[in-house]
């Protein structure tokens, strides 16, 4: 069976000489929820971004990235945009149009869709999301947990296979966390997940990824490696509480 | 600052604001137009003129204090590009008329952005096929111009909030750190924005 996502021997340096990817390769099979998680710096976001062709912006080197066995390519990039959804860390810059509606319409109307499909799309992904009736609403006048959410909807609307995301929880109250953790639960997608919320990666994903100053130092079934005190705290990470008494299996 | 600044009361409802913004847009152009045509020897014709967005004002309910708050905000540049004509001589009329001209037009414009929201506004121009790459990057102002104006506010506060002495150049010189941190704060999400956008398929 191909992996929906693979990625083998990844190296990335940025235009100011910094060398932020150092050669990772990893792949996750269809249908499996991965936690990606390591200090800040280490590369996670810059790693994210290749997954659907935005780096490199000079395309050289694309084909260290395959989405479903088809290696990245300049000509197959809008097709793997549609096919790789990227939740992006600040939501500010992810809803860029005036209202809900026209944000989450903006990947289908990018499909050549009529408007038809583009509002049918538009209802379904905000139902999804737990946003019916906001679609009149103005980006800056959403809470935290709504704009994530909305994100989340514009990004569903294209109907992707895989969904990558990219600190989902990073400044929600508790309850946006909750209400966010739920839906992703409930998205039957493939899933990579980046974040330092250690609790999520426990709750929603089998296996995690350990990548620190651009190398995967780390990989293997959730609970065992975070209950490996030792690694997560030379990584910068720490054992999560909910693991703290339970016994590793 | 609140975060309807730029369209307040533009989601009231009354009459005027149940019309479409299309119907809106073009009765105000066409009034604008029509002020400026006006040649100097029928200024009474502008007095009539005004009448149609008073009465609007009026219906539609959106508070006068606001509308005169606006005027006022924007009135100092009219009058400072009509006073260039009390320079010619006999200029004091031209002046006059310059200036009630461009308030009619100035008070139908706010009227206009107060009784219709920008994105209702923003969707009749993309009907009326104004080129999709301004009405973009109308939409992006608009929604970043709040994101921009709380980046600012939270920088100034965490400026205030460690400032002890009050000297004046010092201050000025702060400023002047603000506003290039600003930019190429902008300057940054602009290319995450960009990112974003090809994210779901902008090309």
């Amino acid at each position: 069976m191909t992996a929906a996502l693979e990625v083998r021997d990844l190296r990335f340096r940025y235009a100011d000489g910094a060398e932020a990817l150092r050669g990772v390769s990893f792949s996750v099979a269809g249908g499996e929820s991965v936690g990606l998680i390591g200090p800040n710096g280490a590369g996670k976001s810059t790693l994210l971004l290749h997954l659907n062709g935005i780096l490199p912006e000079s395309h050289d080197g694309l084909g260290a990235v395959r989405v479903e066995g088809v290696p990245l390519a300049p000509d197959n990039l809008p097709d793997v945009r549609r096919r790789v959804g990227l939740l992006f860390q600040d939501a500010n810059d992810q809803l860029f149009c005036p209202t809900v509606f026209e944000d989450v319409a903006f990947g289908p109307r990018q499909l050549g869709l009529d408007d038809a499909e583009v509002s049918l799309r538009v209802a379904e992904a905000l139902a999804q999301a737990g946003l019916t009736g906001l679609e009149r609403r103005a980006p800056h006048h959403l809470s935290g947990g709504e704009k994530r959410r909305a994100c989340l909807a514009g990004v569903l609307a294209c109907r992707p296979s895989v969904l990558v995301l990219d600190e989902p929880t990073a400044s929600l109250d508790p309850r946006g966390r909750r209400e966010l953790k739920e839906l992703l639960r409930r998205i039957p997608l493939t899933k990579l997940i980046a974040t330092h919320d250690l609790e999520l990666v426990v709750e929603l994903c089998s296996r995690v990824i350990v990548l620190d100053a651009g190398r995967i130092v780390a990989e293997g079934a959730t609970r065992e490696l975070l209950c490996d005190e030792e690694l997560m705290l030379r990584h910068g990470l720490e054992r999560p509480h909910i693991l703290r008494h339970a016994h590793p299996h | 600052m609140r975060a309807d600044f730029l369209d307040r009361h533009s989601r009231l409802d009354s009459p005027i604001h149940r019309l479409p913004a299309g119907v809106k847009l073009i009765a105000a152009v066409t009034l604008a137009t029509a002020a400026v045509a006006i040649p100097r020897s029928q200024a009474l014709w502008l007095a009539v003129l005004s009448a149609p967005p008073l009465i609007v004002a009026a219906v539609s309910r959106v508070p006068w204090k606001f509308l005169a708050g606006r005027m006022l905000l924007l009135e100092p540049l009219v009058i400072a590009m009509a006073a260039l004509l009390l320079l010619q001589p006999d200029g004091g009329r031209a002046f006059l008329f310059l200036l009630a001209r461009t308030s009619l037009c100035l008070f139908t414009m706010i009227l206009l952005a107060g009784t219709t929201p920008f994105d209702d506004l923003l969707q009749v121009l993309r009907k009326l096929r104004v080129p999709a790459l301004l009405v973009t990057t109308l939409a992006l102002m608009y929604r970043y111009l709040f994101v921009l104006i709380d980046e600012s506010q939270r920088m100034k506060r965490a400026r205030m909030s460690r400032t002890f002495v009050n000297r004046r150049t010092r201050s000025w010189r702060v400023s002047a750190t603000i506003i290039g941190l600003l930019f190429l704060r902008a300057s940054e999400r602009a290319e995450r924005i960009y990112d974003a956008m090809c994210a779901r398929g902008w090309r």
